[in-house]
Formats: C-alpha cells, sequence, structure tokens
C-alpha cells in the first residue's frame, strides 16, 4: 500500500465496442491534494473515473484506490458525485443524506444528525424535511453532494460537480471542496470549467482523446506556453522591423509571445531606435490558454496521424 | 469489515428503502387491498352466473302416475333424496295424477307457468318414459331410480324394509391418495398464485432507479448484486407483509368454518406431515419468489420505459403459467418423468417440490432442492448484474440486449 498517493492507475483503457474511450490513461493523485481531471467533452473523463471508482472494469491497466487493488474495498471511504445527479424524489433531503452515507457505512442516525448540520451549513437548513421532488435543480445537487461528504470519506471524486450550479452555489461547492481537502480528504473532480481548476486544484490531469496529454500543477500547466508580451509604441512607424517575426497587431498595440533571452534586449533595442514604450505589459496564460493549446495540439497530432 | 458483511449491510441498506418506499405510500393499500376488490367482483359475477345457470326455486321434476304410487312415490323421494349432498339434490318432486292421455299431460308440464319442470316422467313404472330440459339429464336418471324403488315397494306389499343405520366417524391414519394429490395441487397452485400477485411486481423496481439517475450512486457504493438482491429482498419483505395481512385474515375466518368441515379438511392431509408442510411451503414461496423475482428483475432492468416494462409483463406471466403447468403434472403423476423434470427446471422447482411435499413423507430432497433453487437465485442475480452492467452502465448509449444487432 502506498499512502503517498490515494489514487494510482496505469494504462487505463477501456473500449465501447471498436472504439478506445479511454486509451492508456495513467494517473497519480497525491493523498490530501485537489486533484483535477481537465478534458473537452467526449474527452472520456467520466469512464476514467468509474474505472477508477471499479462501477465498470477496465479492459486493460491497473488502478488502486485508497491503496487497495480493488475498489469495492474502499467503497465505505469514498465519496462520489457523478455527473448524472439523481436522488429518489419522494425522499425528504435529510433522509436522502443520510441513506446516502447508509450506504458507505454510516448508521441512519448518525447520518440524520450530521445531515442537519450539514444542510444548516450550507444554507439549506429550512429543506431539511422537504421532499426532493419539491427542491429546485440546485439544491437537489447541493443535497447529492452533501450525500456524498456525510459520512466524512477519505477520498471524494466529483464529476462535472460544477454544471448546473448557479455562481453564488459554486462558491459554495468551492468552499466545501477547500474544506474536505483541510480536513486531509483527498479530492479528485473532473471538469472542462477552467477558472475553478484554477483556482482549487493543488494539480491536475488534462485528458483528450481519451489520452492523457497533461500531468502538473496548475503552474506547470501555464507554463506550456509562453507569457506574452503586449506593446504599444510611442512612435509606430517602422516598428515591426524591429519586433520578433510573430509578432502581431490588435489594434494600437502588438502582441508576441515573450522572447526566450528575455524582454530586457529587445527593450533596449526599440528605445535605441526611437520607438519608444506607450505601454508595456508580459501576461502569463491561463490555464484556460494552455488547456486550448494542449487539446488543440493533441487534436491536431490525431488529425495528422 | 469483510466483504460479506459488507455487502450484506449494503443488501439490507438497499432492502429497507425499497421497503420503505413502497410500503409507505397510498398506493400500497390499494395493492394490499386488491385481492378484495377482485374477490368482490368474482362474487358479483358468481352470483350472477348462479341466477342465470343453476335451477331456481320453481324447479321441479315431475311425474304423471295413477294415485295409488304418488305415497311409495313420495317416500321413495325422501329416502333417495337424504343420499345427496345438499348442492345436489335433484329439484323438488311434484306428482299429476294421471288421466286419460298421460303424454299430453307430461307435455303440458314442461309448459305450465307454475313452475320449471325439469324433467316429467309419465307411463307405466316399468316402463316409463322421461321428457327432460336442457339441466335435466341427472334428473331424467333420479326419476328412474324412484319408479325402481315404488316399483319394489309394491312387490313388498307396500312394506319396504326399514334399516337402522349406526354412523360412525373416522379418520385415517394417512390421508388418502386422492386426498393427497389434492393437497399436492392446492401447494402447487397456492405458490402459483401467491408469485403470480407478487413476483411481477419486481420486474419494474430498476426502472426508478434508472429513471431517477441514482444507480450510478447506487453503482457506485455497491455492487450492483447487492442492489439487485437487496431491491429482491425489499419487495420480498412486501409480498411477506402482503401473504400475513391475508394469510392472519383467511385464518380468523376459517376458524368461522362449520366443525364438519374439519374432517374433509383431513383428507387433503399432506404425506409430510403438516407442520413440516407448512414450513416448507413457505420457504417454497420464499424460492419461488425470489427465483422467478431475480428473473424478472434482470429481464425488467433492461426496460427504460415503462412502456417496455409493460410490454414484458406477458411473456412474464406466460413463464409464470407454464410452470405452474408443469408443476400441475407433476403433483398429478408423483415418482414420473415430467415430476422429476418439473422438479428439477429451476423455476418449476418450488411449485413441483411443494407438490412432492404433499405426496411423498421423504424429507432430504426437500434440502437439496432449496439449496439448487437458492444456487439459481444467485445464478440469476449475478447474470442479471452482468447484463445490467454491460447494457446500462456502460455510457448510457449501449442498448439492452434485446435491441442489439439492430440497426
Amino acid at each position: 500500500m502506498n499512502a503517498d498517493y490515494a489514487i494510482t492507475a496505469e494504462g487505463l483503457v477501456k473500449r465501447f465496442g471498436d472504439r478506445r474511450v479511454v486509451d492508456g490513461v495513467d494517473l497519480t493523485v497525491p493523498t490530501g491534494s485537489i486533484y483535477g481531471v481537465l478534458g473537452p467533452n467526449g474527452a472520456g473523463k467520466t469512464t476514467t473515473l468509474r474505472m477508477l471508482l471499479g462501477i465498470i472494469e477496465p479492459d486493460e491497466g491497473h488502478r488502486t484506490l485508497l491503496g487497495t487493488d480493488h475498489p469495492r474495498d474502499a467503497s465505505d471511504w469514498v465519496g462520489y458525485l457523478p455527473e448524472e445527479r439523481g436522488l429518489y424524489p419522494s425522499m425528504k433531503a435529510k433522509e436522502a443524506i443520510a441513506f446516502m452515507g447508509a450506504l458507505r457505512g454510516l448508521d441512519w442516525r448518525t447520518g440524520r444528525a450530521r445531515a442537519a448540520d450539514l444542510m444548516e451549513t450550507i444554507g439549506l437548513g429550512h429543506a431539511a424535511d422537504e421532499k426532493i421532488r419539491k427542491l429546485s435543480k440546485g439544491m437537489a445537487q447541493l443535497v447529492q453532494l452533501l450525500g456524498s461528504v456525510v459520512h466524512r470519506p477519505r477520498l471524494l471524486v466529483l464529476d462535472e460537480p460544477f454544471s448546473g450550479l448557479d455562481p453564488v452555489n459554486q462558491e459554495k461547492l468551492e468552499a466545501l471542496i477547500l474544506a474536505e481537502r483541510d480536513r486531509g480528504a483527498t479530492v479528485l473532480f473532473s471538469t472542462h470549467i477552467m477558472a475553478h481548476a484554477e483556482r482549487v486544484c493543488d494539480r491536475l490531469a488534462i485528458i483528450a482523446g481519451g489520452k492523457r496529454r497533461f500531468e502538473g500543477t496548475v503552474d506547470d500547466a501555464r507554463a506550456t506556453l509562453p507569457s506574452r508580451v503586449h506593446y504599444r509604441a510611442r512612435r509606430d512607424e517602422g516598428v515591426a522591423a524591429a519586433l520578433p517575426a510573430d509578432a502581431v497587431r490588435h489594434g494600437d498595440d502588438w502582441r508576441f509571445p515573450l522572447p526566450a533571452e528575455g524582454i530586457e534586449p529587445l527593450l533596449a533595442q526599440l528605445i535605441e531606435r526611437g520607438h519608444g514604450i506607450a505601454a508595456l505589459s508580459i501576461e502569463r496564460p491561463g490555464l484556460h490558454e494552455a488547456f486550448v493549446n494542449i487539446v488543440g495540439r493533441a487534436a491536431a497530432g490525431e488529425t495528422a496521424a | 469489515m469483510t466483504r460479506f458483511r459488507r455487502s450484506l449491510r449494503q443488501t439490507l441498506t438497499i432492502a429497507r428503502r425499497d421497503f420503505t418506499a413502497t410500503v409507505f405510500t397510498p398506493v400500497f393499500l390499494l395493492f394490499l387491498f386488491a385481492p378484495l376488490i377482485i374477490g368482490s367482483f368474482s362474487a358479483i359475477g358468481g352470483m350472477g352466473a348462479a341466477s342465470v345457470a343453476g335451477p331456481s326455486d320453481k324447479a321441479r321434476i315431475v311425474i304423471v302416475t295413477p294415485d295409488r304410487y304418488a305415497r311409495p312415490l313420495a317416500e321413495a323421494d325422501t329416502r333417495l333424496r337424504a343420499g345427496y349432498r345438499r348442492d345436489e339434490t335433484p329439484p323438488e318432486l311434484t306428482t299429476i295424477t294421471e288421466r286419460t292421455y298421460p303424454q299430453g299431460q307430461a307435455r303440458a308440464a314442461f309448459r305450465s307457468r307454475d313452475y320449471d319442470a325439469v324433467a316429467v316422467m309419465y307411463g307405466p313404472l316399468d316402463k316409463p318414459t322421461v321428457l327432460y330440459g336442457p339441466l335435466g339429464k341427472t334428473a331424467a336418471n333420479y326419476l328412474g331410480l324412484l319408479a325402481g324403488q315404488a316399483l319394489a315397494a309394491e312387490k313388498l306389499g307396500g312394506a319396504v324394509p326399514s334399516v337402522t343405520l349406526t354412523k360412525v366417524a373416522m379418520t385415517r391414519e394417512r390421508a388418502s391418495t386422492s386426498g393427497r394429490n389434492q393437497s399436492a395441487f392446492f401447494a402447487v397452485f397456492g405458490i402459483f398464485f401467491l408469485t403470480l400477485f407478487l413476483a411481477g411486481q419486481v420486474v419494474g423496481t430498476m426502472a426508478e432507479e434508472r429513471n431517477n439517475k441514482v444507480i450510478e450512486v447506487l453503482a457506485a457504493a455497491v455492487p450492483l448484486e447487492s442492489v439487485f438482491l437487496g431491491k429482491l429482498i425489499g419487495m420480498f419483505g412486501v409480498a411477506l407483509l402482503f401473504v400475513g395481512f391475508w394469510g392472519t385474515v383467511v385464518g380468523k375466518l376459517g376458524s368461522l368454518l362449520p366443525a364438519g368441515a374439519a374432517p374433509a379438511l383431513a383428507e387433503l392431509a399432506p404425506a409430510i406431515g403438516g407442520p413440516t408442510f407448512a414450513i416448507l411451503f413457505a420457504a417454497y414461496f420464499a424460492t419461488a419468489y425470489l427465483l422467478l423475482g431475480s428473473v424478472f428483475l434482470g429481464i425488467g432492468a433492461q426496460a427504460s420505459t415503462p412502456r417496455e416494462i409493460q410490454m414484458l409483463s406477458l411473456p412474464i406471466t406466460l413463464v409464470q403459467v407454464g410452470c405452474f403447468a408443469l408443476a400441475s403434472a407433476a403433483a398429478s403423476r408423483p415418482g414420473s418423468g415430467i415430476a422429476l423434470a418439473a422438479e428439477i427446471f429451476p423455476l418449476s422447482s418450488p411449485f413441483a417440490m411443494a407438490g412432492r411435499a404433499a405426496n411423498s413423507p421423504v424429507l432430504w430432497p426437500h434440502l437439496l432442492a432449496i439449496a439448487w433453487q437458492l444456487v439459481w437465485v444467485a445464478i440469476f442475480i449475478a447474470v442479471g448484474a452482468r447484463l445490467f452492467r454491460r447494457g446500462v452502465l456502460q455510457s448510457g448509449s449501449v442498448r439492452p440486449f434485446w435491441k442489439r444487432g439492430k440497426s
């Protein structure tokens, strides 16, 4: 058993018919971290999560979950929010949370008590005894989320947890994810909304076309693209000759990747030639740009192949 | 916690949810009292049918005869009538004094509006003629018996020897063969009736999880086999509640039976003994429910819409009726090849073995049969869960098995 990693996966493959939906994915999720699995729609994220949890078996490859080769053996310590939300409509909210806890080994009485506390904490205390069918979609989604943490899991797996939530509830969800990490749990979530991943993830993997295209920290991902320089000259005439060949004009500004040797030699040259500096900024690329770049490269590579 | 204990706990959690979700709804009351509704309709229908088909209070058997035979015929009627069960007694006897044209009198009796003649006899008693209507063939034979009795009394000078009858009620040490066959049939029918009513309820239970998309939550936390078994146990609990309720009602009604019914019931005593039979009946009801329920659950889990579930109800009922027919044949021919086949074939085995318990006193085959049936419950659950995992859980786009291969 390797206590450093809550999840390890090597060469996971899943075929549906002739299609390799997941094609040799490797993952190592450090214990106690928040780990994002990013990817475009249809990248194989959900299928990967399902294989990790033992809902479906991989056709090839090997995975461990909380140190065991049999994910079922760890099911009592895992919380899971599936992409397709689902609750029994006739159940009361508190009962639904306790039921999900009971499935993971929590006794019903403790489950009900914790459910009431959790609902109070997240601002849903008034709906504890409401039937699920009477709740709004967002409220029902939060109830299901609470059901996935009521038994205080060591590993929390959330599949597209932010979709369907309004900005206020997205904030609440981010806070809950951070709180779970602070409690000592490992959180793994999939998303294609980069802003959330950028704010909360310690590490992330980008999956596209069933393959893992990137693994590392958010900074590592952003570092896959050079920073971009935004420059405006005092005297614009003839400045293009002094700028790098890939500089592109946007209105009065020029944009180009930060040169490998740094910005200083270029600036010296521009000043020397009398173009001056009216405005200058260097922007690090966001996760969004890095994601688009990585996924775009992958798609281009597959097209070429 | 061991895997077994964890699976057991998860199974019971699912069972508890299904049981409470089914029982604590107003619809359950409708389900519980369904036999009352069916019984009421049957009673109304039965009464209607009886009033149409059966003999009315105005039904008569008529004899056109000289006055001298009227009394011996009436006495013979009194004597013979004592040998019939109440519901088989011939219609009341009416005698008409014979005049010059008895045939015309007989035909007129058939047309009478004062009564409904079922059969009318006329002519000399040693060679009488009987006119009879659609329901009067048996009554015609009875009139012939009356004629014979009256003639015999006449030959004996009107004094029929009197017989002093001493009646002693006896109970058999063992039930009669026909009684055993009857109790075997009742056992088969009883389990068939209960499972027909109750096991079919299981078909649509997975549809709730599919439609509400809860299945993924369950599948992530609990092995699908436990989900299936839990649902089966939950619905079996509902079935037990149903059987317990109606068993109590029928038991209370049974205590109101007349004292004379006991010997008749004693004829139905099963060969294996009453208490053992009761235990085996309960066990076979349980295995029949679990076997058929697991098959229905597995098939029903592949259906995703109420329409598909509805379409499945006909083949499912046919399977049950087929098993009943096989087991009934086995009950009427204990020890035959067909009986052995019915006892071995998993889906008919509980029915056939319940019949065997009524026909044979040997206990050990039942222990073997129950183990055999439970093995098949496990197989059906495992296959059902595998089909569900492959057909439904993969990606949501994979088709159920009956749709595969179609473009």
